[in-house]
């Protein structure tokens, strides 16, 4: 075993620098106690100034009950009852990918590479071990896969980011904050979702200098406990209608920045006239708005006023309220409204669009031992770039959220392929795609499926095959956060890997012996493998200069001389820097949109009502609107099954007294949630927190169906819809429901 | 010398870190033993709402009731730093002398597993840490620094002397070691 000792401390307990590689954006350092070749405790950073330690929060707290849980698979399994039942024996490595080898010979013979369907997510985000890398790389050089496009957090966002800016680095340095003289936070919940591990402290620490905090959300967050100086409820799904409310106010009371929008933007005119009536005969007072959102018209007029005469202010949209059929006009509202405050570019300020990157350490410049051509089923095809036509991408592709529809319906449902095997890899998309019954009814249906993971998962219960994967600490790797840093961590091995479990990347390689893939490059030697990996990429090669110290260390901080701030550069000197726009600014009106004559998509950003929302008829049927937040006690569905983690946070539904009353439901009562796509049953929550006519359910539970098809786990999924909006973010939060109290038996 | 608590309510995000770092620090098990709570406080009406966290820890008080009412002494206050320590081999057990450690205590302190019979355990302020000169685990955990340890004396210079916060009242009978910075409602 290969292990960075950095500390022994006596009877040979050691301290193993190392991280996790979770779905999550913090990646803290963690010091991992050892003995006796097991770990005994976990502890956080130890940065010396304690003020800049980036600390660890609850989850990997409990790492040790995930490493050590008895649920973790430990051998490879073979389905031995039917689909979803969870029945497997264990069988060896040997048979289970000879088996595999021989399904994929099959399949590629049968009915060609487009059959095979590569299912990959974020459940593991490091450089060496990645599955979705190893598995892109051994499937290309078989001849090919088909896969799926979207990202299910983000893509909102980022097309959204696309259109007005080109580019996905709209973020400051959290640092930056404390140089805002006004916050405002909309949908945004750092206080659980860790977009940086120390994004929540800064926000302290800049209220603690007096600086005004506004959080607009459905629900009275965690972060709002602690920040909001002022809590504006807004009816979920209709942000953009409260967004062109105050540039309504703005415009009619001349406070917006036109020398700032003559300068960096085209299109604003056309807005305008949106905004003011002039194109469609309503003008979008607060008044209009107040009637959607039930934000009073005074609140919203005060806002806008204060947000345009406040300077420098940060307007943090976030990625939440846009994985919903609104969509990307969330945050193209947001941008536009930065753009006309003039906040883009300066320090304390924001650019908005949600995906508040910066461009050091970014997981968009993922290392990664890349496949030595392209994906041969996705050559020949029309090019993407530059455009925002999302139908380029899906000459060869299915959305994320579509890919359970893809898999049930095929050729015949107008998608580019027939799956007759698929990989399921750093995911539990059963769980976390929209209409969980669905996905498995097209599981059921499925030819072969093989799942590589750490659990049996809802996911996995339906493969034909699992394959045991090695948690973080059983293998050495390093990693980057999601969007944030600046930071590199190191992941030093800590333990041998439990029962026969496998890293992704040793998977393929063995599976690559078995098909005959002699070309297949293997990385058996890790510390060779990681300084390659390194040096590959100028990013982590400009800045770790010395491997050893970086894993010994543990950590490696990027040193930038004042917080980056999005934008700067083009905003500094727009001449010699234009935006990456095809007009060099930012495209308030986008021309690439208008050409796509797309009446769902408009060209400027607007408030459009979109399907189950508050005004849908089908609210009639269906009254309440469902939130899905991310949990504090696990991240997404990884580590649900962690018990010191699920006693901190016991799974409920946020309801408020108003509408549980109503229905006769008390606090600690068992409720079924149902629409036409599913039933679950959870307990209640009546708190004030919730803004009535919404319920909240953290997403991740696990989906666990009764004999009657009811989901006893509380997977919210079994609830929402597999459907997307016009730029492609998964509309998981545009989900009607009804709920009444549960009676067993009855 | 005394050792007790700062907790800043203002910066609380009740996110529970800090109780599972000693979770995993003392090796508890899931279930109701928990060295370290979170508890919760919610008052108002939507939209007008208040809301609280506060840390429940042992707060080795100046006068810990715990010790007089254990019926055989297996309490003790440490002479050197005033934390109250408990001789679980000493304990005989909650079904024996039914909780009166529990029952004494104000801030529920005293924890018990759910095995039948079980032994009485509570927060030592990390002694094992203590004595190596180190901060209790959950003050290392905390993201957002609302957490500090230390002399009494010392928290009090720095910190204030506030004795009470929301969701916590002062016992005049036991003297918790602890101060606070409330949440203004």
């Amino acid at each position: 075993m290969e292990t960075q000792e950095n500390d022994t401390i006596d009877d040979g307990e050691k301290i193993i620098r190392t991280t996790t590689a979770f779905d999550c954006g913090g990646r803290c350092p963690l010091r991992v106690h050892v003995k006796d070749g097991k770990v005994i405790r976990i502890e956080g950073d130890d940065f010396e100034d304690k003020d800049e330690q980036l600390r660890a929060c609850l989850r990997c707290r409990a790492l040790r009950q995930y490493i050590y849980h008895p649920d973790r698979l430990k051998f490879p399994l073979k389905r031995d009852g039917p689909k979803g039942s969870g029945k497997y024996k264990r069988i060896s490595w040997d048979e289970a990918l000879s088996e595999i080898a021989a399904k994929l010979k099959e399949v590629k013979e049968k009915y060609g590479n487009s059959s095979i369907f590569l299912a990959t997510g974020g459940g593991y985000q490091a450089a060496l071990h990645d599955g979705m890398f190893a598995m892109i790389r051994l499937l290309t050089q078989f001849g090919g896969f088909s896969t799926h496009f979207g990202n299910i957090s983000s893509e909102g966002a980022v097309y959204a980011t696309q259109t007005q800016y080109t580019s996905p680095f709209v973020g400051h340095s959290r640092t930056d904050l404390k140089n805002s003289k006004l916050i405002i936070m909309w949908g945004w919940d750092p206080a659980r979702m860790i977009s940086g591990s120390d994004t929540i402290y800064n926000l302290i620490k800049a209220k603690e200098k007096g600086i005004k905090i506004i959080c607009i959300d459905p629900r009275y967050t965690d972060s709002a406990v602690v920040l909001a100086d002022q809590w504006i409820p807004i009816i979920p799904g209709t942000d953009t209608a409260m967004m062109v409310a105050m540039a309504y106010v703005m415009i009619k009371e001349n406070l917006h920045d036109q020398e700032f929008l003559d300068k960096y933007t085209i299109g604003f005119e056309k807005f305008v006239d949106y905004v003011m009536g002039e194109e469609d005969g309503i003008p979008k007072t607060p008044e209009w708005a107040e009637q959607i959102t039930s934000v009073p018209a005074e609140i919203i007029s005060n806002l806008a006023r204060e947000y345009a005469t406040t300077k420098p202010a940060a307007f943090m949209d976030c990625q939440g309220p846009a994985r919903s059929a609104v969509g990307e006009l969330y945050n193209r509202c947001a941008m536009t409204l930065t753009a006309m405050t003039g906040n883009v570019g300066k320090h304390g300020g924001s650019a908005a669009g949600g995906l508040m990157g910066i461009p050091y350490g970014h997981m968009f410049f993922a290392s990664r031992i890349p496949p030595p051509y392209r994906n041969p089923v996705e050559t020949g095809l029309k090019s993407v770039r530059g455009s925002l036509d999302l139908q380029l991408r899906f000459q060869a592709r299915c959305h994320t959220n579509k890919m359970f529809d893809a898999i049930l319906k095929g050729k015949g449902g107008g998608y580019p392929f027939d799956v007759k095997f698929a990989w399921f890899v750093n995911n539990n998309f059963l769980n976390q795609l929209g209409n969980t019954n669905k996905a498995a009814e097209a599981l059921k249906k499925l030819d072969y499926m093989v799942c590589a993971e750490l659990w049996l998962t809802p996911t996995a219960r339906y493969a034909d095959i699992v394959l045991p994967v090695t948690s973080a600490a059983e293998k050495n790797d390093f990693t980057r956060p999601w969007p944030s840093g600046p930071y590199f961590t190191a992941m030093n091995q800590a333990i041998e890997p439990i029962g026969e479990c496998k890293s992704d990347l040793r998977i393929a390689e063995e599976l690559a012996d078995k098909l005959g893939l002699e070309e297949f490059v293997k990385y058996p030697d890790e510390k060779k493998a990681l300084r390659f990996l390194i040096k590959l990429r100028e990013d982590t090669r400009k800045n770790i200069r010395n491997i050893n110290e970086f894993r010994e260390k543990g950590i490696h901080r990027i040193e930038i001389e004042e917080p980056y701030v999005a934008f700067k550069e083009q905003i500094d000197d727009i001449e010699n820097k234009p935006f990456k726009t095809p007009s060099g600014k930012i495209e308030i009106f986008s021309q690439r949109i208008a050409d796509l004559n797309d009446p769902e998509n408009p060209p400027i950003p607007k408030y459009m009502e979109r399907w189950e929302g508050r005004y849908d008829p089908l609210s009639e049927k269906y009254p309440l609107q469902l939130l899905s937040p991310h949990p504090k006690n696990r991240v997404h569905s990884e580590l649900y099954l962690v018990e010191w983690l699920r006693e901190v946070d016991p799974h409920v539904a946020w309801i408020n007294p108003v509408d549980a009353e109503s229905r006769g439901i008390r606090d600690g009562d068992e409720i079924l949630v149902y629409n036409d796509r599913g039933k679950l049953t959870i307990k209640a929550w009546l708190t004030e927190r919730i803004i009535p006519g919404a319920i909240s359910i953290f997403e991740g539970a696990w989906y666990d169906p009764d004999e009657n098809g009811i989901d006893r786990g509380g997977c919210v999924n079994t609830l929402t819809k597999d459907a997307y909006s016009p730029g492609g973010a998964s509309a998981l939060k545009s989900c009607l429901v009804e709920i009444k109290k549960y009676n067993r038996g009855a | 010398m005394q050792v007790g608590f700062y907790f800043d309510q203002t910066r609380c995000i009740g996110c529970s870190a800090c109780a599972v770092a000693c979770k995993d620090w003392h090796d508890i098990p899931a279930g109701p033993e928990k060295w370290m709570k979170v508890l919760y406080n919610e008052e108002g009406k939507f939209p007008h709402i208040f809301v609280s966290y506060r840390i429940n820890p042992c707060f080795h008080c100046i006068d810990p009731v715990c010790i007089p009412v254990c019926p055989v002494g297996a309490i003790a206050k440490r002479e050197e730093d005033g934390i109250v320590t408990v001789d679980s081999n000493k304990c005989i057990g909650n079904e024996e002398c039914d909780s009166k450690c529990l029952k004494a205590c104000p801030y529920d302190a005293p924890q018990f597993g759910t095995e039948i019979g079980a032994k009485m355990r509570k927060c030592n302020y990390c002694l094992d840490r203590h004595l190596e000169g180190k901060l209790p685990t959950c003050i290392e955990s905390c993201r957002t620094r609302a957490l500090d340890a230390g002399s009494i004396e010392e928290l009090k210079q720095k910190y204030g002397s506030i004795k009470e916060t929301n969701n916590f009242i002062y016992s005049e009978r036991t003297k918790p070691s602890v101060v606070f910075k409330p949440k203004e409602k």
